[in-house]
């Protein structure tokens, strides 16, 4: 393996001490990930739609996870008369994290797509140390990680996708209990 | 610049681009979902699923891709003298609950270390022993790579792919990356460069088996390695990053050695009250 042209040893990290605020990102607005998810389509039209408790009940059985709102929010995806499929956007909270995402179903059933719109820490990235607190009192914690760009790059211990893949299994399971037969 | 996040490798994928490169992003995005595919431990269709279905002495076709990371997965584990093991992790975190079961019978019936498979080109692989693979220490670093590979590839100019938590800079500009340490506190923040960053940390995330406490990383003999504090490798391959951060946190000067040869370093934490 060659050693030559490696900025990377170059590049030696500057260490910087910042405390990062609890770790929050917006990616997407519903409008794009409409877009992003069901390109081909001309027009996104709202359905209201309200789950009865039997099939909030239903859901969480296929699913196995509760379907905590009886009004999920959904758009029918269409260009010209034909239906392309549905968009979802929903939550899930977890222990330490708030997220919002659209997944976009077609109309047999599959997925066709998922979004994270945004991602909210509720825990972490406290400083917990009050020396630290003293130091970075008064200051904006978030300026050093909007250097030229919204989103803060985190390295970490690896961060579990498990609440949203849940989410989706329940998402399929609004879709088979109410929109597969609505067309 | 845009950052889009999607739900892959059992973690959200970030990835940012300049305004304009939509379509590169999407792209990028499809080739992790392809790592995801092929890779996972949990699909039953995916080449992982079919490693463990072939039975001793037989040969499996695999994808291209994965025979690549398994290359490096191999190499790695000669170089580090078996302590890398994507075999022996396998079985250790099925064990451990960390891995579901799932269409593994006894899993006493997988003895097979990385020794044990024979990569015969780019596509077969002969496997000497039955196996149980995981690669969940260096498929997130590759699919970074590839993801990386197939953004250049289409002339974006400068991005940032990260892999909840590992990830790669790429492009004539410094990327502010804050590293969150063990006990979930971010409290440092690197300059990355055209370079690749991975970190691990197990503090949070362990859970007891038969009384002795577990974690996610498997060190020698197949035995957890439990490290409080966060161990972060900087190298210019991602996959490199992401293997060396195991390989470091159960041998630290191991891992540095390693990195010597495979072009990278890790980073010292320094105390906090160095900064008091």
């Amino acid at each position: 393996m060659s050693h030559r042209n490696w900025p990377v040893l170059a590049a030696l990290p500057v260490l910087a001490v910042v405390a990062a605020p609890a770790w929050a990102a917006d990616y997407m607005t519903v409008e794009q990930a409409q877009h992003a998810l069901i390109p081909q389509a001309q027009a996104f039209t709202a359905i209201p739609l309200t789950l009865t408790p039997a099939q909030m009940t239903r859901i969480r059985q296929m699913s196995g996870t509760p379907q905590r709102t009886a009004q999920p929010k959904v758009w029918r995806a269409q260009r010209g008369a034909a239906m392309l499929g549905w968009i979802i956007v929903d939550e899930v909270i977890g222990k330490h994290e708030f997220i919002t995402y659209a997944t976009g179903i077609s109309p047999d059933g599959h997925v066709l797509g998922v979004e994270i719109l945004s991602y909210r820490e509720s825990k972490g990235g406290q400083v917990r140390d009050p020396r630290w607190r003293d130091k970075f009192r008064g200051k904006t914690l978030a300026d050093p990680f909007r250097l030229n760009q919204d989103i803060p790059n985190i390295s970490g211990a690896t961060l579990s996708s498990r609440n949203v893949t849940d989410g989706v299994k329940r998402l399929l399971a609004i879709h088979a209990v109410t929109l597969a037969h609505a067309g | 610049m845009i950052t889009r996040c999607r739900p892959l490798l059992g973690t959200f994928v970030e990835i940012t681009a300049p305004e304009g490169h939509v379509s590169a992003v999407d792209a990028a995005f499809a080739a992790i979902a392809h790592v995801h595919a092929r890779m996972s431990f949990h699909q039953d269709d995916s080449d992982l699923a079919l490693l463990r279905k072939t039975s001793a002495g037989d040969v499996v076709r695999l994808d291209a891709e994965t025979i690549r990371v398994l290359r490096l997965a191999l190499d790695l584990h000669g170089q580090s003298g078996g302590l890398f093991d994507v075999a022996v992790v396998g079985p250790a975190l099925v064990r451990s609950g960390f891995l579901p079961r799932c269409d593994i019978g006894r899993l006493s019936d997988y003895r097979g270390t990385s020794a044990d498979l024979a990569i015969l080109d780019d596509q077969h692989v002969r496997v000497e022993k039955r196996v149980l693979v995981d690669l969940g220490g260096i498929a997130k670093g590759h699919a970074v790579d590839r993801a990386v590979d197939v953004l250049q590839g289409m002339g974006v100019p400068e991005g940032l792919v990260n892999a909840g938590g590992d990830l790669r800079a790429f492009g004539d500009r410094d990327w502010p990356v804050a590293l969150r340490d063990a006990d979930d506190v971010a409290r440092i923040s690197v300059a990355a460069r055209n370079c690749a960053i991975a970190s691990s940390a197990n503090l949070l995330n362990r859970r007891r088996h038969r009384g002795q406490p577990q974690s996610p990383h498997i060190g020698a003999q197949g035995r957890a390695v439990l490290c409080d504090e966060r161990v972060t490798v900087v190298a210019r391959l991602c996959a490199i990053a992401d293997a060396m951060t195991k390989v470091a946190m159960a041998d630290m000067p191991l891992a540095q050695r390693l990195l010597a040869t495979y072009g990278g370093h890790a980073l010292q934490t320094p105390h906090h009250e160095s900064h008091t």
